[in-house]
């Protein structure tokens, strides 16, 4: 990578010899080169790229050397939590032997040491805690963490297989080498998906509303007042038990589409999009009222372009960039919302099962176990499993800053006044 | 548009939003189960009746012959006390009508709560939102007035130092506020800053009008005029003045530390504004990477704009052409984030409210909706409240965002 920068031969543009490429690769082009030329950029790029080859193993890889336990008959809950693993207050909070038997599948529910081939795809991902053999008793609250035994379980490649802590002492571990790989897919999934049709959405809407004005604008604008003001706490958690109290899966044409472990899942991520949305609408709005009085929309118009053409091909990429930021910020957000529920009580209502693999929901486990205790300084708080919140806290920090690093580069290499 | 027409046009505007809030909000909880309704009311049906709230019963289980199904006599006779049995459209055009006359309903005697506001169980929901809001209004301005003055003047500063060591700092700085989740910085706050470092300064934890004793967490976290102040009995035992037991006190705003200083309790103040700054702090820890990045942005889009040139051609100082000509003119796009941030602000310190006890809205909209344990009038009252603040707060956005670019149209 040489330090000086020449914009006249950049590929794309026209050179002496040679044809010249069509516009749009021209411009593909283009954008690479001056990406590339920014090495912050290039590193949010790479741990992204990295990330998400995590992703991709995680979700290829069964889950080999777990055994499978029979967790749909546990007694801290189901598999599925399609109507909560406490649906009623006349139901006590220990008694889930009713609900045990529906929503999980039938390969997970048996005992079975070595898992069957297709068990991942259905509750076997979703679940990273091993049946507690190895020994007798994990020393905790401890300063290190706990050491697995590793005669009977392989613990995973060092240095991440001595991540395992033990979260109810006496019957099992986390695995967070485990959960972390896990957490890498579904973080991502969960984020971009919640964050992108947010995005998409209020991206369409604030370019209309802010480019016809007028009624259609009032109109739109009472939309986005109407769903900013509904409190995004009640409108996913109404949302998630009103869909799935009563039908547990997703059923269309015939084909089941999602199974009941996925429900509550799905519909919060569709419930935090339809939440998210006028956050985009109004930046994006606000940004085309500036545009929209620029002197190359009026030559645009005084050229022949339509309404269409000026708000697609003029406005909306010239009024974008609030978006970026705005996305880049919000995707690594998401995993500390999901944590933020899961520490005021809400798994159960919202999360397949209570160790779901997502970075913000381990993080969030591990400050349920911080424990008082009485010191010569007076009253503190005892060990807590620092790496259980260490680890998630890194890969979440790093994804977002990579997000982040790659859309400030972006925004640079697209906007030709900001190269330099 | 004259900007009195423009805001009498946005205040009737507020109407149809309203509406449709209201019908959004109706439609969600009459999907709901009427057992959710009846229990946050009359409280959970007897356990060893089988029935519970369902609206038949087997006839045998009431002893009524031996087959078929009976209607349950308890369903018919609470249904009709909540007007649950009324048509549909009838109960929709009840909802809208109790929205508009200010009839929130009452906190539920049966929810959470009811529990932990316990001067508010069974009490009008606006007794409770008068109590409950000044609280997270100045929490919402302590930690906005915080990340506003980090954001801008280091936002302008990254922009000018684009990429140098200062725009990288800020970055890494603003960024580790995202990776640390709010519940973990929280509770390491309160554990650390409460529990291990204050009781030795002696300051906040023993407050200079209570008696001596061991501290209590309630005591502790609790802000102005404290939790037990409700029910009086744990400052009468640490021997606390009369008047803050009994609390009989005027509060004339509701904002604790407004109202401490009115009364003259300066110390009071101090502590209750120090007891709001430490969550404060958190907050805005946690957010002003948004704000930072995009007044960096914004400021960035400006500088290189012809006007930045001309100025300083025309010889105008850097520092000038920074603060006068580019400051000002990126400031539209922190606007419009700052009013959604304040929005978003509102219903979003649950979390916050919870591990600092503080007793605030979003603390008992988090118990209103808790799967199960709904507390209708809470939801009705915070839904409404929360539309009238978000479109306040639109409509002032709307009018600063004309006043500081003339360029903009209104209407």
């Amino acid at each position: 990578m040489s330090s000086q920068v020449d914009p006249t031969t950049a590929p794309g543009e026209p050179t002496r010899k040679g044809r010249r490429p069509s516009p749009r690769i021209a411009q593909l082009k283009r954008t690479w080169y001056f990406l590339r030329r920014n090495t912050l950029a290039m590193i949010g790029l790479s741990v992204l790229v990295l990330i998400a080859l995590i992703a991709v193993y995680a979700a290829l890889t069964p889950l080999s050397w777990l055994q499978m336990t029979n967790y749909c008959s546990t007694n801290y809950g189901p598999g599925n939590s399609a109507s909560g693993w406490y649906n009623s207050p006349n139901q006590s909070y220990g008694d889930f032997n009713d609900q045990a038997e529906q929503g999980c599948s039938q390969y997970v529910c048996t005992y079975e040491v070595v898992p069957p081939p297709n068990a991942d795809k259905f509750c076997g991902n979703l679940w990273y805690k091993i049946p507690y053999q190895a020994q007798t008793k994990v020393s905790y609250p401890s300063a290190i963490a706990p050491t697995i035994n590793v005669g009977t379980l392989n613990p995973g490649p060092l240095p991440l297989g001595a991540l395992a802590t033990s979260v109810d002492e006496s019957t099992s571990f986390f695995n967070l080498y485990e959960g972390l790989l896990r957490g890498s897919d579904w973080s991502l999934i969960i984020s971009v998906s919640i964050v992108g049709i947010g995005a998409l959405m209020g991206m369409l809407v604030g370019a209309v509303a802010g480019f016809w004005g007028g009624a259609v604008d009032d109109a739109l604008m009472r939309a986005v007042d109407i769903f900013l003001s509904i409190p995004v706490l009640l409108f996913v958690l109404v949302l998630v038990s009103v869909l799935s109290t009563d039908v547990h899966q997703v059923v269309l044409f015939g084909y089941k589409l999602i199974s009941a472990t996925w429900t509550p899942l799905f519909i919060m991520i569709v419930g935090f999009a339809l939440t998210w949305w006028p956050f985009y609408a109004r930046l994006v709005r606000g940004q085309v009222l500036v545009v929209r009085e620029q002197k190359f929309v009026e030559a645009a118009r005084a050229s022949g372009a339509g309404k269409g053409r000026i708000l697609l091909r003029h406005i909306i990429p010239n009024s974008v960039y609030p978006v970026f930021i705005q996305f880049s910020l919000d995707v690594g957000t998401i995993p500390l919302l999901i944590g933020g529920l899961v520490f005021l009580g809400f798994a159960p209502a919202l999360l397949p099962n209570p160790y779901f693999p997502e970075w913000g929901t381990i993080s969030a486990l591990s400050v349920f176990d911080i424990q008082t205790i009485e010191t010569s300084f007076g009253v503190g708080f005892g060990v807590f499993p620092w790496w259980q919140l260490f680890f998630p806290g890194l890969a979440l920090f790093m994804y977002a800053v990579s997000v982040n690093l790659l859309s400030d580069g972006l925004r640079d290499a697209l906007d030709p006044r900001l190269r330099r | 548009m004259r900007m009195t027409t423009y805001v009498a046009r946005r205040a009737i505007l507020l109407i149809p939003t309203i509406v449709g809030v209201m019908t959004i909000t109706f439609v969600l909880i009459s999907s709901l189960p009427t057992t959710f309704q009846l229990t946050a009311s009359f409280g959970p049906p007897p356990i060893h009746y089988q029935c519970g709230y369902q609206k038949t019963c087997p006839c045998s289980e009431l002893g009524e012959g031996l087959g078929g199904s009976c209607p349950n006599p308890l369903y018919n006779r609470d249904v009709d006390k909540l007007g649950l049995d009324q048509p549909i459209p009838v109960q929709y055009a009840g909802y809208l009508v109790r929205a508009f006359t200010f009839q929130w309903g009452t906190v539920d005697n049966y929810s959470e709560v009811g529990d932990t506001y316990q001067f508010a169980k069974g009490q009008p929901v606006s007794t409770l939102l008068e109590e409950i809001l000044p609280y997270t209004l100045e929490l919402a301005m302590i930690s906005l007035a915080i990340i506003l003055a980090i954001a801008i003047p280091l936002g302008n500063l990254s922009a000018v130092y684009r990429n140098r060591p200062i725009d990288q700092a800020s970055r890494v700085v603003s960024f580790s506020g995202f990776a640390i989740p709010p519940f973990l910085l929280g509770t390491l706050t309160v554990f650390g800053v409460f529990y291990m470092i204050l009781p030795h300064t002696g300051f906040l934890v023993r407050t200079p009008w209570c008696g001596q004793g061991e501290p209590l967490i309630d005591e502790i976290t609790g802000s102005w005029p404290q939790k037990d102040c409700f029910t009086g009995a744990v400052s009468l035992a640490t021997g606390c003045p009369s008047w803050l037991s009994a609390c009989q006190v005027s509060k004339p705003t509701g904002f604790p530390t407004i109202d401490a200083v009115y009364h003259g309790y300066y110390w009071m103040a101090a502590d209750s504004l120090i007891r709001m700054i430490l969550p404060a702090v958190v907050i805005a820890y946690g957010s002003v990477a948004t704000l930072l990045r995009f007044v960096r942005n914004s400021m960035l889009e400006v500088m290189n704009l012809d006007y930045v040139r001309t100025a300083r051609a025309k010889g105008v100082p850097e520092s000038r052409v920074i603060s006068r000509h580019a400051g000002r003119n990126s400031l539209n796009v922190t606007i419009t984030v700052l009013g959604l941030t304040f929005a978003f602000f509102l219903g979003g310190f649950q979390v916050i409210e919870d591990v600092f006890q503080l007793q605030g809205i979003g603390r008992a909209l988090a118990l209103a909706v808790y799967p199960g344990f709904y507390d209708f009038g809470v939801i009705f009252g915070t839904t409404l409240l929360f539309t009238y603040i978000v479109v306040t707060a639109n409509i002032i956005v709307d009018v600063l965002y004309a006043y500081l670019d003339p360029r903009v149209r209104l209407g």
